[in-house]
């Protein structure tokens, strides 16, 4: 009885071992499944990017959720079949992005709105806030000739005619808080202004655009970062300025030989109708 | 002076006892105040037996259906897993180990414990997220090796240290005069130490069962990293597709979520489900527990009466 146990359980294990051996391969197999990677519900990536591809409320159930852009990068560089979409501010040589319609996203093409998946990135101040000098400094620092510079480094500028920054030698503290899209072009906004005003503090912390959203109206931090547009019913207590640009980019392994789709491609894609590589 | 010192001492440990019974109470309060008037504003049937899950669409559903089986399937793999391999363990560290072996692997275990779940996350993430997907990703036409599966063979190595301090422990306290009866009446040790000793340990072994559970239900970080997190109807032989559970749907969602909302109150009433869970759990520990001495006092006058 034990032998026979332990004949069975011997059997089991080397057959499991011959499957791992006979399944290696190399290369791209496009019969393979699409392996699709989306963002959490709420997230303003996701919002973004559903709103301008038509996925709309039909986004796939098999889509495997992550709450991250590090999530769905890593993801989409470990998993040869896998496809994702982040912010173009996030993009590495890790990964390959799609050229969306044959246009590639760029500076160029998303100011000129040829690349059409994009969305501002903006900061929401309740009135009581706007009225503050050192906030009103800082945004005035942010829409300057300086802090489009920095709108420019990794995402796309709004105003390419901007003025220069006039030095008022602020102090003080400035709380920031909200999309964690929005909170590296944030940090560097931070970086160079502090440069300029040292008496100023500035705190940066996530939470998501919502919780940004939300905690500027109460005011429990100065200014809100959002990587959606406000909803009216949100727009009623706060005032939302876009300082930048941000394209969302389609991502791939780099080893995938896929690296143009139609817009109506990807819409497929996320619905599910086209599940293989195969079909494209 | 003794006296007024030890007085104010008391006053001292009843204020810390005081504070973790006012935690509960305020948790209580805070989960079933915000999470109960947003699950009747839902519907109940809706909100528990709903199979779709879309709290940002125009006509938003809140079903959470999937993420409670969700729950259950991925416990009940580690469970499937881990608790064969955690008795096993115990009773060898008890009735078989030998001392200077057992010097090294208990506080290996010790270690176990305290190693951080977003590190077991890791681990999963990095090592058998993408094995299961080298080994059946492409017979079984998988997206990735984010599963259930991964997630309960993760789930059951986390509950490993758990199950095996419970059921060492109860093992241990298994009077040795059973033992020694056992071996008296020509067993040998194996047969003495399972058809005896662990039968004798039974109610304390499922305490430690029942606790595995409890620690797997309300992980949170580890699961999340590997289990593909999508809202689907899952049937459990569908162990390589991934699930969402209880607790990773109220992390996934909590950082984007519109304060106030009643998407806001659906995640808080999935921590009200997930709390009833765990006080499922609880009163069946204490149950278990009880059982237990109960019966060690029937045993104990039993034997009085034998002796006397």
């Amino acid at each position: 009885m034990k032998k026979r146990i332990l004949a069975l359980g011997l059997a089991v294990i080397s057959m499991t071992v011959l499957v791992a051996c006979g399944n290696e391969s190399n290369g791209f197999d496009d019969s393979r499944r699409i392996a699709v990677f989306t963002r959490e519900d709420g997230s303003g990536t996701r919002d973004a990017f559903v709103g301008i591809t038509g996925v709309g409320d039909d986004m796939y159930i098999e889509a495997i959720v992550e709450d991250s852009t590090a999530g769905i990068r890593s993801n989409v560089v470990s998993n040869l079949y896998a496809i994702g979409y982040i912010s173009v501010g996030s993009l590495n040589d890790e990964v390959k992005a799609l050229s969306i319609n044959g246009v590639l996203p760029s500076d160029d093409t998303i100011r000129n709105g040829s690349y059409v998946l994009q969305r501002p990135l903006l900061i929401c101040v309740n009135d009581e806030k706007a009225a503050d000098e050192l906030v009103q400094d800082f945004i005035a620092f942010m829409l300057s000739a300086e802090g489009q510079e920095i709108s420019a480094t990794n995402w796309t500028m709004v105003d390419a005619n901007a003025p220069a920054y006039e030095r008022s030698a602020m102090s003080g503290t400035i709380r920031i808080g909200g999309s964690t899209s929005v909170e590296p072009l944030m940090q560097r906004m931070r970086e160079a202004y502090i440069a300029l005003n040292p008496g100023v503090t500035v705190e940066i912390s996530g939470g998501g655009s919502g919780t940004g959203i939300s905690e500027a109206t109460s005011g429990v931090i100065d200014i809100g970062m959002s990587s959606r547009e406000l909803r009216e019913n949100e727009k009623e207590a706060l005032t939302d300025i876009d300082i930048a640009l941000d394209g969302v980019s389609l991502i791939v392994n780099p080893e995938n030989p896929v690296s143009n789709m139609t817009l109506e491609q990807v819409r497929a894609i996320y619905v599910g109708e086209t599940t293989q590589w195969s079909e494209l | 002076m003794l006296k007024l010192t030890e007085k104010f001492m008391r006053i001292i440990f009843l204020i810390a006892a005081m504070a973790s019974v006012l935690a509960v109470i305020f948790i209580c309060v805070f989960l079933f105040s915000q999470g109960l008037p947003t699950i009747f504003r839902i519907g109940v049937f809706e909100f528990l037996l709903g199979d779709r899950w879309a709290p940002t669409a125009a006509e938003p559903l809140f079903g959470i259906l999937p993420m409670i089986l969700g729950s259950l399937y991925v416990t009940a793999g580690a469970i499937l897993l881990g608790v064969p391999i955690g008795i096993f363990t115990a009773v060898f560290m008890a009735r078989m180990c030998p001392p200077w072996l057992y010097r090294l692997i208990k506080p290996a275990f010790n270690l176990m414990a305290g190693i951080p779940s977003v590190v077991y996350g890791f681990f999963g993430l990095m090592v058998i997220v993408p094995l299961i997907f080298d080994w059946y990703g492409s017979r079984f036409d998988m997206m990735s090796g984010n599963t259930m599966l991964a997630a309960s063979v993760l789930l059951g190595i986390m509950i490993l240290p758990t199950v095996i301090n419970i059921a060492e422990t109860n093992i241990r306290a298994v009077p040795q005069e059973l033992y020694e009866g056992a071996v008296a009446l020509g067993a040998s040790h194996e047969r003495a130490v399972f058809k005896v000793i662990l039968p004798a340990a039974k109610s304390g072994v499922m305490a430690a069962v029942v606790l595995g559970v409890g620690r797997a239900i309300g992980e949170t970080m580890a699961v999340r990293m590997v289990a593909g997190n999508q809202v689907a109807m899952r049937m459990p032989h569908e162990f390589l597709y991934g699930v969402r559970t209880l607790t990773t749907n109220i992390i996934i969602e909590m950082g984007y979520v519109e304060h106030g909302s009643i998407h806001y109150g659906a995640l808080i009433a999935t921590g009200v489900v997930l709390f009833v869970f765990i006080l499922i759990i609880n009163l069946l520990f204490t149950a278990i527990n009880h059982d237990k001495k109960e019966k060690s006092k029937r045993q104990k006058q039993n034997h009085g009466e034998t002796s006397v």
